[in-house]
């Protein structure tokens, strides 16, 4: 084997990203316990941890770049580092999103929507996205199509856990006349739902990654 | 594509991708040939075929059993450890190897469908047509101007002294012409317009290696053969060098060899690699063999993980 450093910055990259996957799950699934069980204290805690998650981003991202200007990887070298690149931006957004769910706790009265299942949806990205970077981890194309699969099914869940807000608001006895109790039950219905979207967007990220990761694997731009 | 290059090419397929070693028509077994990608589906007319191709340097078999089209007005880019055969196969394609006394060729080699390896073929008509470039600058201890009309006067597409007189032409016009055209075809001319009649040693290397290219261009070459053309040049000339190719490959079909990776993949619109023991193992567009090759051994050459 010759080009030994390089093939050691290859491994160090795929560790590095690894690492980054971990550090933006466990965000996750810090920002879905806390949504789950009201913390405040640890919702304030994946707000104020957003800093770190970014910095790895812009140093792989850098990591990337320089690999490309200086070692101008070629085959399955350059799939590799190009999808790297790309999904450091995805799990960086998975980090956003993790602040988004942490940022509704703060502000939503998670009692009033008791019935709509929100850590089921929140189970299955977060599966979704653990499996997506274990396909990464270890060029598992099947694994890729899979992840594709599941998406659909957390979309389902997603839409249904939309419908069941809406009917509950339209259910509810309101008193016209409070203003204010309007108002926030109206604040906690958009949060709700905004919380759903997001967490359909965490699959959609585990799908983009398990896309690229496919791309590495096989060459394969079909999930792209 | 020709009925006897179809039948080579259904044989490729059968071959490709078993896991036994294969015997041809003449019983002879073909080793790895699991990993052969040489099947290549191109857009347009080859300009060149060789078929069936094999070199020996007295007892060194140089070049294996080699077939390959070349797509005219396009480059093609060679690549390749030392001794893979692919200067060797290049060489064919003029018959510059017949200058080699221990050099034996079998097989065949086509331009536009007619064998160049047959007898009584005009080999200085042939190397007209398939002009070459090489490693080295080497331009002619001459004039720039000479440089450019020495093969036109040789060749008899310029009419030159007393005939040109008698036919009444101007001589010196229809050169004039000549030089400027393949100059500026070269990328030369701006240049050098001021000084045609400087000696040409004294051009820095670069403007020598396209001073080499304006000559092979002024007899009116169909393909040309480029040996390592920017190896010995620094990378501004190297630049200069490939955006030309580029440009000629316009009009011109062009067969480039290259150690450097990186020039293949910016300059060739197809790629074939030859890996040692002068064989041919992968030859397809340049975008899928530095993205996703085929072959584990091309993989493993490009990405620098051979040997």
């Amino acid at each position: 084997m010759t080009r030994e450093e390089f093939q050691q910055s290859l491994a160090d990259l795929r560790a590095d990203v690894l690492a980054m996957s971990d550090l933006v799950a466990e965000r996750l699934d810090r920002a879905l316990t806390a949504l789950e069980t009201i913390d405040e204290a640890a919702a304030r805690g994946v707000v104020g941890a957003d800093d770190a998650v970014d910095r790895r981003y812009l140093d792989l991202e850098s990591t990337c770049i320089q690999l490309f200007a200086r070692q101008q990887p070629v085959a399955g070298d350059l799939r590799f580092v190009a999808s790297s690149f790309k999904i450091v931006t995805d799990l960086e957004r998975v980090g956003d999103l993790a602040v988004n769910l942490a940022q509704y706790t703060l502000a939503a009265d998670r009692k009033r929507f008791e019935k709509v299942d929100l850590s089921s949806i929140g189970d299955l990205a977060c599966d979704m996205l653990d499996d997506a970077m274990a396909a990464y981890r270890t060029d598992d194309a099947a694994l890729c199509r899979d992840i594709a699969a599941r998406d659909d099914e957390l979309d389902a869940l997603c839409q249904r856990a939309s419908e069941r807000v809406v009917r509950e608001l339209i259910e509810r006895e309101v008193d016209e006349g409070d203003s204010w109790a309007v108002e926030e039950l109206m604040d906690d219905v958009s949060r709700l739902l905004l919380v759903v979207r997001d967490l359909e967007r965490v699959g959609d990220h585990a799908v983009n990654i398990a896309a690229r990761t496919l791309y590495m694997v096989e060459s394969d731009p079909e999930l792209v | 594509m020709s009925d006897s290059q179809r039948t080579r090419s259904q044989t490729e397929t059968r071959t490709t991708g078993s896991d036994q070693p294969l015997e041809t028509t003449s019983g002879e077994t073909v080793e790895e040939t699991k990993d052969e990608w040489v099947e290549y589906d191109f857009q347009g007319q080859a300009k060149m075929v060789a078929e069936d191709l094999d070199v020996y340097y007295g007892d060194d078999h140089a070049l294996k059993n080699v077939s390959m089209e070349i797509p005219e007005k396009s480059v093609t880019a060679l690549i390749g450890p030392s001794g893979c055969g692919k200067s060797t196969y290049l060489r064919c394609l003029n018959r510059m190897n017949d200058r080699i006394n221990a050099a034996r060729v079998d097989g065949s080699v086509q331009l536009d469908g007619k064998e160049i390896y047959q007898d009584g073929i005009n080999l200085v008509e042939l190397r007209k047509r398939v002009g070459m470039v090489f490693q080295s600058p080497n331009p002619f201890p001459k004039s720039i101007r000479d440089n450019i009309s020495y093969g036109p006067r040789k060749h008899g597409d310029i009419d030159t002294g007393l005939l040109a007189r008698l036919l009444g032409r101007d001589e010196s016009a229809e050169e004039r012409e000549l030089v400027e055209r393949s100059l500026k075809q070269a990328a030369l001319w701006d240049e050098v317009h001021d000084r045609l009649d400087d000696n040409a040693l004294g051009l820095s290397g670069g403007q020598q290696q396209r001073l080499c290219i304006a000559r092979c261009l002024s007899v009116d070459p169909e393909v040309i053969l480029m040996d390592e053309p920017a190896s010995a040049l620094d990378p501004i000339a190297t630049a200069k060098i490939e955006d030309l190719i580029s440009d000629l490959a316009k009009e011109y079909t062009v067969v480039i060899v290259t150690h450097n990776m990186q020039q293949a993949a910016r300059i060739s619109d197809q790629t074939a690699v030859f890996l040692t023991g002068g064989k041919l193992v992968e030859y397809g567009d340049t975008d899928q063999i530095f993205e996703d090759p085929r072959s584990q051994r091309v993989e493993d050459y490009i990405s620098g993980k051979f040997g």
